[in-house]
């Protein structure tokens, strides 16, 4: 029997199963155009006209990363997590997948969906909204950004998946460190800078904090000082690295 | 030498499921059938196999766990999309262009599940679709374990079947882990018998059959009757309902026969009962232990 890599087969069989869960779709595409378009109605008619766009572009920014959040974190730890439960990725690994391959699929259906939603997103803005035209290098650095947030945070979700083993713990412990972020980085309507010190301390940590409170001002261009949001991604990098590790060591197969 | 197990103690927290204390060998293209009742650590033997528990002792073969096809008792698949798709995408092949995969799925008579959902399908219907995907491994050693559990007797006799005409052409080494004597007897021609963690007994079923029960046995129903007539024989150990008597060699069993036939007793003979002999290697195990 040949190991199976990661092949098209695969990443269309993951398609479809993603396609299976309604959550996700909901969260990628309804929620985030939707939650925009009201937090712009219900905020935007008490902001002044000079400052309307800066208050649309943060917005925009913020609200984006709940695409890569509830795509690649929520909408994976769901699926995936329900599997562990069902022993499928045992049984796939049993059938000659290694675990590389089954991520790698997973990983890839997963962001073909987030580049679909980052698109209608991005359509949605443009054409019900409106919004400011982008230096290139800011857009860049913010699609740049929606994929390694989407990609450390999928990798958490696996790790967790594994870890707990149980569809309900993981989908409980993702959902409130889901929604901790969301406050904590600003993404809710309140600004970092308006929380107490030890969270903003907390925010400090996850590059969210950075996309939310700062992209804004150099969305249209503009000096940034990228090394905290560098750093910060180093340590939530680091810190899924280390999650996932010690997810594969306690699902490894001994070598025989 | 395909594998060889060597001092082999899993332990679950404190208590050991399983203390494998002389080496059991399994050579190319044998076929090998582990028995024994619940708690009796073969599942656990599969899982230390398969390197999915952590376990003393060695396990000395050229396989890696990858090149072992494996059905286990879990037959859950993603439930989002056609039973075909899962097929396809497990196997990495199309069905159209597989030649091998359709007489298969035709072998199996599987046509009319490729198109429904996974959980539209019978429990049957599951272990056939794992079974199948299993088999299109054809690898160098093939696991079942408790391959007909939880099916109903016919579609459990078609199963085995259906699993001995596969194999019977092959040289592939089977390790089928069951509860149910008549499986083995189909399917394989080594016995392990285990209990409570530790080997009973392993060897060619023949010679296990001659070491605990003579050349043949003669089972008959346990009633008065019957017990004083087989008074003066050597009665074998075996299920309370039966008595089996045990023939050292066809004179002795002619002899016993002409009795039955005398008293018009109902009997059956077998030089193969893998209950009987199962039955016979456990209490000499443990009468020997005893008396160390």
């Amino acid at each position: 029997m040949n190991q199976k890599r990661c092949s098209l087969r695969m990443i269309r069989y993951e398609i479809r199963n993603l396609n299976g869960n309604l959550m996700t779709h909901f969260f990628a595409f309804v929620f985030p155009n939707f939650f925009s378009l009201i937090l712009v109605k219900a905020i935007g008619s008490d902001v002044p006209g000079e400052y309307l766009q800066q208050f649309k572009t943060e917005i925009m920014l913020s609200v984006s990363l709940v695409i890569p959040l509830s795509v690649m974190f929520l909408g994976y730890g769901a699926l995936y997590s329900n599997e562990v439960e069902r022993e499928i990725p045992l049984r796939m690994r049993l059938f000659g997948y290694q675990e590389k391959s089954l991520i790698t699929a997973k990983l890839a259906a997963h962001l073909i969906l987030m580049t679909i939603a980052v698109l209608a997103y991005g359509i949605f803005w443009t054409v019900v909204i409106g919004i400011a035209k982008p230096a290139v290098s800011s857009f860049l650095i913010l699609l740049l950004c929606l994929y390694l947030v989407g990609a450390v945070f999928l990798v958490v979700s696996h790790a967790l998946a594994n870890i707990f083993r149980k569809f309900s713990i993981t989908f409980g412990v993702e959902m409130f460190f889901y929604f901790l972020v969301m406050i904590v980085c600003g993404m809710m309507g309140v600004r970092t800078s308006q929380l107490p010190d030890a969270l903003q301390k907390v925010a400090a940590l996850f590059p969210m904090s950075y996309i939310c409170n700062d992209f804004a001002s150099f969305w249209q261009g503009g000096q940034y000082n990228f090394m905290p949001l560098i750093q910060s991604f180093l340590f939530v990098g680091a810190m899924a690295g280390i999650l996932l590790l010690y997810a594969l060591y306690k699902s490894r197969r001994a070598t025989v | 030498m395909l594998l060889t197990i060597r001092n082999l103690t899993v332990d679950y927290g404190k208590q050991t499921a399983l203390m494998i204390d002389r080496p059991i060998s399994f050579e190319r293209g044998e076929r090998i059938g582990v028995i024994g009742s619940n708690g009796a650590g073969k599942s656990t033997l599969v899982k230390a196999l398969l390197g999915l528990v952590d376990y003393k002792g060695r396990i000395e073969t050229d396989l890696t766990p990858d090149e072992m096809a494996v059905h286990m008792q879990f037959n859950q698949y993603a439930v989002t999309m056609p039973v075909k798709v899962i097929l396809e995408t497990i196997l990495n092949t199309s069905i159209k262009e597989n030649k091998k995969l359709r007489e298969m799925i035709s072998f199996f008579e599987f046509e009319p599940c490729l198109k429904k959902k996974i959980n539209a399908l019978s429990g049957g219907q599951k272990q056939k679709l794992t079974v199948l995907m299993v088999m299109m491994q054809d690898a160098k050693l093939t696991v079942y374990d408790e391959v007909t559990s939880g099916l109903d007797f016919e579609t459990r006799q078609k199963l085995m079947e259906k699993l001995a005409e596969w194999y019977r052409k092959k040289e592939s080494t089977l390790l089928v882990v069951s509860h149910y004597y008549e499986e083995l007897e189909q399917l394989a021609d080594k016995i392990l018998l285990l209990d409570e963690g530790k080997v009973i007994a392993y060897g060619p079923k023949e010679e296990l059959f001659t070491t605990y029960c003579g050349s043949s046995v003669l089972i008959l129903e346990n009633n008065e009757k019957n017990r004083d007539l087989t008074r003066d024989f050597s009665v074998l150990h075996s299920p309370q309902h039966l008595i089996a008597l045990s023939c050292r060699n066809e004179e002795e069993e002619l002899k016993i026969i002409s009795l039955f036939i005398r008293h018009n007793v109902s009997f059956k003979r077998s030089s193969s009962d893998i209950e009987i002999m199962s039955i016979n290697a456990k209490e000499k195990y443990y009468e020997k232990k005893e008396a160390v």
